[in-house]
């Protein structure tokens, strides 16, 4: 988020399209984020600060759930012979 | 080990399966499709080869981190170039024991890109006091119109964009727009990546169990006709 200070500094025709398209971009960043439905898309005007703050915690879910996953796959993979994990993952290709 | 036969199996495969229209990322409504899904376990399908997972001498913990840097890469390769799949991929550089894996996988790609200097490691000169003191100096300048609120909010949205520079490959470079962009592009490719995980997992699970359930029947049977 560029300061109020920085943006002032363009010229005011510039910065508005820029406005324009962070609101854009947040408003997009919301309705990806799980809580969306939550909030409800009554709340026009949720603020900056709390999209980004529930952006990174949605992202450090993804990495943890990417983790355990491949955890478990490779708990999985450990007892499972070579020919026939490979024809898993290929049948999981064709479906 | 996959043979040549099996590679050439699975590029008939995608080949096949994969629709002829252009592929769309769409960012409103991303849905895992077809050809991303098959790009996506294609490379994972590479990845386990060129880090031999399906063999059994590795650890559990080797083993994952193969995975994932399979699931990794191949995550990035597909998204093709941006600004966080080029910061992913020098981030996982920085490691040594990933580079062998990196050039088996990306080829002549990985070295054009080592060729180039590396901006992830750019980052933003920033000090904090230097921030703080310049609001300060700000707000006390529009004492009158500026509302003490407005001042926290610009100091949260700035710790919050530090903690997701942090969090985004290649974001210590960014600046503001080109943050947002990125990270909602990171965002719907790591969903996307999750879901394409658990799929395989179930796969490979229910494989699992088909197999097992086979195998007692054919041990059922065997001491059936023994008796």
């Amino acid at each position: 988020m560029s300061s109020r200070r920085a943006r002032s500094r363009q010229s005011t025709s510039s910065s508005r399209i820029t406005d324009e398209q962070i609101n854009d971009l947040v408003s997009k960043l919301q309705a990806v984020l799980p809580e969306a439905r939550l909030h409800g898309c009554l709340s026009m005007q949720v603020s900056a600060a709390k999209v980004l703050q529930e952006t990174c915690n949605y992202i450090r879910s993804l990495h943890r759930e990417v983790d355990d996953l491949s955890e478990r796959l490779s708990e999985l993979l450990a007892t499972t012979e070579a020919s026939s994990a490979q024809a898993a993952i290929i049948r999981s290709l064709l479906k | 080990m996959l043979s040549r036969t099996h590679f050439i199996y699975i590029s008939a495969c995608v080949a096949a399966f994969s629709p002829s229209c252009l592929l769309s990322f769409s960012v409103a409504a991303m849905q895992v499709t077809e050809a991303f899904k098959h790009a996506f376990l294609k490379q994972m399908l590479l990845g386990f080869q060129a880090s031999a997972v399906s063999t059994n001498s590795m650890g559990i913990q080797e083993r994952k981190n193969a995975i994932k840097l399979s699931a990794d890469v191949a995550m990035a390769v597909f998204r093709g170039s941006r600004k966080w799949t080029r910061g992913l991929i020098a981030g996982l550089s920085e490691k040594q024991q990933n580079r062998s894996f990196l050039q088996l996988i990306l080829g002549e790609q990985y070295e054009r890109r080592l060729m180039k200097p590396c901006y992830s490691s750019w980052k933003i000169p920033r000090c904090r006091t230097i921030v703080r003191r310049s609001l300060r100096v700000c707000c006390r300048r529009q004492k009158k119109k500026k509302n003490q609120s407005g001042v926290l909010a610009r100091t949260l949205v700035e710790k919050r964009t530090q903690q997701l520079k942090r969090l985004v490959p290649g974001g210590e470079s960014m600046d503001g727009l080109s943050l947002l962009d990125e990270t909602l592009d990171y965002v719907l490719s790591l969903r996307a990546q999750v879901d394409l995980m658990q799929s395989l997992l179930t796969t490979v699970e229910s494989s699992k169990l088909r197999s097992h359930s086979k195998r007692t029947l054919t041990e059922r049977k065997a001491s059936y006709v023994g008796k």
